[in-house]
Formats: C-alpha cells, structure tokens, sequence
C-alpha cells in the first residue's frame, strides 16, 4: 500500500515539476520586476465592428480589440464631429465593446463614413457603401426571409434530389463517376466557404482575432467532431436501423446544410444592410447553385432502398438551414458568427468529402483513380465554378 | 458535435455580446442642435455642447498681451525684455477626453502674444528647455543673425537672445523654425506678434485669434481645428461684446496640411486690413480666405445685440471645432472702450 502510494506520489511529482519549472519561467518573463518583454509601446486599437441605421440616428459597435484600455471619447459622421451617447460608457477594457449613438438625419442609399476618436487623439473609421434602415424584427419580415430561405435552400435541394432516380439505374461506373462529382461539388463549396469566412473577417474583424487562423482552427475541429460523430453513426447505422447509404446521405445533408445555413446568413446580411440588388442576386445564384447540392445527397442513397421519407427529411437537413442563416444574418448579425458559422461548414464539408471518397473507393475495390471518378471529381468542381459565377 | 456546438456557441456569445461594464444606471437626456432629444442612461461624448476642463484658458488668452519689462535707452528709445521658454513634454487636454502632446512656448499653445510700438528696441530672452532643438523665428524685418533659422537652440536649457527693433506695423506670427518645419509648429510652437503703430490705433476691444489645427494622430491631417487651439471653446463660452463698440480682431492663420483657411461673421461685416501693414483697409467683407501664416486686423461693431457666429466658411474646419459665438450686450455705455491699447 504505502509503496504504491508512494510510486503514485513519484508519478504525480514527476508531472507536476517541470509544469512548476514552466510557471517560474513565465514568471520570471511577464512577472513583476521582469522587464525582459519590455519592447516599446503597445498601441491602442478599436474596431468598429457593425454600423446601424435607425430612425434619425446612427448606432456604431465598438470593440477595443488593441491590448490596453481605450476611452471613446469624440464621434464623427464622414469626419464632422457630431454629439453622441456611448452606451454604458466609453471606458473599454480589452475586447469589451460599447455602442455609440449618434443622432443624425442621414439619408437612405447615401454612402457613410463613421468614425471614432479614442483618448490619445487616434480616429479610427468604418465605411457604410449605402445606408439603409436596420431591419427590426416583424413576423412579415420573419416569413419573407423564411420563405427566401425556402427558395434558396429548400426547394433546389429537392430539385436536386429528383434526379435519384436516375442515378439509381445507371452502371456502377457512371454512378463512381456521379459520387466523384458529389466529392467535386463539396469540395468547391468548402474552399467557397473558407474563403467568404476569411473575407468576413478581413473586412469586419480586427486583427486580433488572427481571423485565418480563427478560420483553420474552426475548421479543423469542426471537421474533427464531425469525422468522430459522423464514424460512429455509421458504425452504428445497423443498430439504428439505417442503411450505410442513408448514413452517408445523412452526414451529407449536415455538411451542406451547415454550408446553407452560411448562404442564409450570407443573403440575410445583404438584405440588412440594404444590397438589395446584391441580394436578389445572390438568392438566384444560390437557388441555381444549390440543385447541385441534391445531386450530391442523392447519389449515395441511391444505392439503399428509395425511401421517399428520409429522402425529403435529408432535403430539409441540407436546405432548412438556409432560413435560419437569413433570419440571424437579417437580425442578429456578427460578424464573428459569420465566421465561425462559415469555417464550421467547411470542416463539416472536408469530413463528407473523406467519408465519401473512402465510400467509392470501397465500392470501387480500393481504387481511386478511375477515369469515371477522376472525371466526375474535376466536373464537379467545374459545374460549381460555373454556376458560381451566377452569384 | 454537441460539445463542439456547445463550445463554440458559449465562446460566441462572450465574444459577441457586449460585456458590459458598469452601467450608469441615470437616465440622461441631451438635445442636440438640429434638435432631435437623445435619451441615454450611458455617457454624452460631446465636444460641441460639452464644456471642455482644458488648462489653457482661451478666453484669458484672447485679449491678454504681454508688453514686456519696459525701460528706456538714454535716447528715449523704449526697450522691452520677454522671456520665452520652450518645452515639449506637456500632454494636454485639448477636447474633453483627447489627450495630446502640445510642444509650447511659455507653457501655452499659442504661445504669449508680444506686443511693441513701431521703433522700440526687442529683447527676446530665449530659453530651449524641451528635448529637441527649438528657436524662434519672427516674421518681420530684423538683421539675419536675429532670423531664428540657422541658430540652432540646443535642448535642456539652450539660450539665445533675439534683438532687433519692431516692425514694421501690423501683426505677424512667430515660430519655431527647427526641421522638421511643420513638426515642430503642428505641435504649437507659434504665436502673434503685433506691432503698434507710434500714433497708435483707435480705442477698441482688442483680441487675439490664431487660427490652428490639431493633427492628433499624426495622419498629416488635422483632427480638430479650432480659433485659439481649443475646438468649440467659443461656441460654448461665447465672446461678450458690446453694441456699438469697436471690436478689432488680430486674426493669424497657423493651421498646416490644409491649403487654406478662413474666417465668415454672421449678421455684420469688418473692414479687413490684410497684415495690418496699411493703415487703409483693404475690403469690406464678411468672409477672408487666408493661406499659411496670413493675417490681417478686422474691425467691425454690432448695432443688434444678441448672439452671431463666426466661423470656418470651410464648413470641414468650422464642423471639426473652429467655430464661435459673439455675444453682442445692448450696453451703450461700456468701459472697455476707453481702454488703451499699446501702452
């Protein structure tokens, strides 16, 4: 007893020491009287993160996303100093935010530059390109976006999901070649999404999110958790009484409904910030692009038993998401939600992408390099591309 | 995945949603000037309406001038002695909450206004107590060596004396003239010199304004403008008047990066002698357009009492704090025009 106790103790010390020798060092470096990382001066910085326009006034979110405290202290509208309120005050710790108030009369597609002045006389400026009002939650407006989202999402996946029947006669070969063009379809949008992801963040972050690495990061896990989650669904697809085909469709349907639920968000935000021919141009885009997405779902599943009923809950898993992104990107919207939403719908993608290529090249006898698959893979891509230039 | 989502939707919402730091809980209302009443339990950030607690007094500014120690030669000749320091480390408030590096002479920004007959003979006690070098060059007609150009005032208590005799009449500007030129006069090392003619001029309330931008995040753009340093000082601490009292205006525009400046009156018009030099006014107007470092004398009385503005018709300027108000006083009979200037 007390031998072990004492090999426990040994095992414990042995863990626990050098974790003490790396707090001495920390310490010794960032402690006080450690004035080894004394480089110069930290520079404040603040991001103006989201511009509202509401009834006579203007809202700005301020973020300080420097490494010391700021204070808000002066706020102008295309740099004419105007009175405002900061709401609860101006005083900011690091990545603590506040909303400035300004009121003004704008004037409805005009361009904007908002601008906000900190304690040491810096101003920092976002640019509105069209001022439009920001959209207050009503039931109307509620169902148009749901019904958009519908549109967008919804019916072209089951469009899409229509050509099962077909797929479900053709050759083994041609259908290789239809489950490659599925892989090639994913693949595109999981590139499409980290690049709109990484575009958001550029554009509305500040650099100390180190929004690339925010975006890898994300997409990583995401892909992680899903390959775990996605493994034991199938492994478990018997017990559950699914067939490997439906499991597969199913962890398609997730991947691309979270990538839909991007797209939502995507259209949602540019009907808030008042882009409305840029959004009629992305729900036509969309809505093409996303029959596509059916193709994909329905290829797997054209091997098991056609069960109109799972068929159709898959279609809503993949295209649903849609009205839920538009109501949080017309609503709600973050810029750092957007981010995170999009990098999670590209690792869910890359995980489909694996669990479908290791489905082809099982049905395939291990082989990947088939002209029907190595075809289907680089159409895939190019359908993609071309109906991406709708967008 | 649950996890994943759980997590990710956890760190969203503490990055996303504001955490607030203690709220104010006072319900505050402000009305701004096109009217419209803003309700608010958090802070007014307001440089326009807000009354700034800055340590230069522009108003005490604006009609103090600095004669000097006067003595006189045996010839009759009037001798004034000034001390001018400069230092560069002070960091002044400018705009409520805008903290800014002002480079000074005599501890203000713009520095004293010295003021001399024509004739008199100038001696400028000059004293560099900031940490770069400094001198001061005074527009005018002085011999070379007195030009504050090519001597170089070292820093931590470096000294010159300027001597040269005033003129000729009118008011000029005086500056630092180390390179990085613009540096060192967008910091605030300026200020007026005016020169007195021997006849001297008609009783006035007299007063002092430099036209000046503030670049206070070095953008070679200025942040704030402002007539005596401070952005919206006169807007809301308006300039007393009286009706019917002769009111003469020393304006010098100091202002850097931007080509030009000027200054507009409401409800009245001045007669305009362009650098003071001529005793004959040159227009009658209400509105100048002045380049770098011009200047002239406006005189002008009001007949209405009440409240007019003068500001920037560069309505950039005038919006980013040169802006200010007369309060023009229905007092027929004031003091202050008996008030002599010069002596």
């Amino acid at each position: 007893m007390a031998a072990s106790d004492t090999s426990k103790f040994k095992v414990a010390a042995s863990g626990v020491i050098p974790f003490a020798f790396v707090i001495v060092l920390m310490l010794y470096i960032f402690g006080p009287g450690g004035d080894l990382l004394d480089f110069g001066i930290a520079l404040p910085e603040i991001t103006i993160e989201k511009v509202d326009f509401i009834d006579s006034e203007i809202q700005a979110t301020v973020r300080n996303t420097g490494s010391i405290p700021v204070q808000v202290v002066v706020a102008d509208v295309n740099d004419r100093i105007q009175p405002a309120a900061v709401e609860p005050d101006g005083y900011l710790e690091r990545y603590e935010t506040t909303l400035v108030r300004i009121p003004f009369e704008w004037n409805e597609a005009e361009p904007y530059r908002i601008g906000i002045t900190i304690d040491d006389g810096t101003r920092f400026e976002k640019e509105i390109e069209s001022a439009a009002f920001a959209l207050e939650f009503t039931l109307d407006l509620a169902i148009f976006f749901a019904i958009i989202g519908t549109y967008v999402g919804i019916i072209p996946v089951m469009i899409g999901l229509l050509w099962l029947p077909f797929i479900k006669k053709i050759s083994k070969q041609k259908y290789h070649f239809f489950l490659a063009l599925t892989a090639g379809l994913l693949l595109f949008l999981a590139i499409d999404s980290i690049e709109e992801s990484i575009e958001v963040s550029n554009e509305n972050l500040a650099n100390s999110f180190n929004g690339a690495l925010l975006v890898s990061t994300v997409v990583v896990l995401s892909f992680l958790a899903l390959y775990y989650v996605g493994n034991k669904i199938i492994s478990k697809s018997d017990s559950l009484h699914f067939s490997k085909p439906v499991a597969i469709g199913l962890m398609i349907s997730i991947g691309i409904g979270l990538h839909n639920f991007g797209e939502g968000l995507a259209i949602g935000a540019a009907v808030g910030i008042g882009s409305i021919a840029f959004s009629t141009f992305l729900i036509v885009g969309f809505a093409l692009h996303n029959t596509t997405e059916g193709i994909a779902i329905a290829a797997p599943m054209s091997r098991g038993k056609l069960m109109i009923g799972k068929l159709a809950i898959m279609g809503l898993i993949a295209g649903s998401p849609a009205i839920f992104g538009a109501w949080i990107g017309g609503f709600a919207y973050s810029p750092f939600t957007s981010v995170v939403f999009l990098a999670i719908g590209a690792g869910a993608i890359f995980q489909v992408i694996l669990v479908l290529l290791k489905w082809i090249q099982k049905e395939n006898d291990g082989n990947l390099s088939t002209l029907s698959v190595v075809s289907g893979f680089a159409i895939g891509m190019l359908v993609m591309y071309f109906t991406s230039i709708f967008v | 995945m649950i996890v994943l989502l759980a997590v990710t939707i956890g760190l969203s919402t503490i990055i996303v949603f504001p955490s607030f730091s203690e709220a104010e809980s006072e319900l505050k209302t402000f009305v701004t000037h096109s009217g419209k009443v803003i309700r608010t339990t958090g802070e007014v950030i307001d440089p326009l309406y807000t009354v700034s607690e800055v340590e230069f007094d522009p108003m005490e500014y604006l009609r103090e001038f600095n004669y000097g120690k006067v003595s006189k030669l045996e010839d009759g000749t009037t001798v004034r002695e000034y001390t001018i320091i400069a230092e560069d480390d002070k960091v002044m408030e400018v705009s409520p909450g805008v903290f800014y590096n002002v480079w000074t002479y005599n501890g203000t920004v713009p520095g004293p206004t010295i003021r001399a007959t024509e004739g008199d003979l100038l001696k400028i006690n000059f004293i560099n107590n900031g940490s770069k070098e400094h001198t001061i060059h005074f527009h005018g007609i002085h011999p070379a060596e007195m030009d504050g150009v090519f001597e170089i005032v070292g820093p931590g208590g470096g000294k010159f004396v300027y001597e040269f005799e005033a003129g000729p009449v009118g008011v000029h500007p005086y500056h630092c003239h180390v390179m990085p030129l613009e540096e060192h006069i967008v910091h605030g090392l300026y200020g007026v010199f005016i020169v007195d003619p021997k006849e001297g001029r008609e009783p006035a309330d007299e007063m002092v304004m430099v036209l000046n931008g503030l670049d206070t995040d070095f953008d070679t753009e200025n942040n704030f403008y402002a007539a005596n340093t401070i952005p919206f000082y006169y807007q809301h601490h308006p300039i007393q008047i009286n009706t019917n009292e002769l009111i003469r205006v020393y304006v010098v525009n100091m202002v850097e990066f931007d080509p030009i400046n000027n200054f507009h009156l409401h409800g009245n018009l001045y007669t305009y002698y362009p650098t003071g030099t001529d005793l004959v006014p040159s227009f009658y107007t209400d509105m100048i357009t002045l380049s770098q470092t011009e200047r002239g004398i406006m005189e002008f009385e009001y007949t209405y009492p009440g409240k007019y503005l003068f500001h920037a018709h560069k309505v950039e300027f005038s919006e980013k704090g040169w802006v200010g108000m007369f309060l023009v006083n229905d007092n027929a009979n004031s003091d202050e025009s008996s008030v002599k200037y010069g002596s």
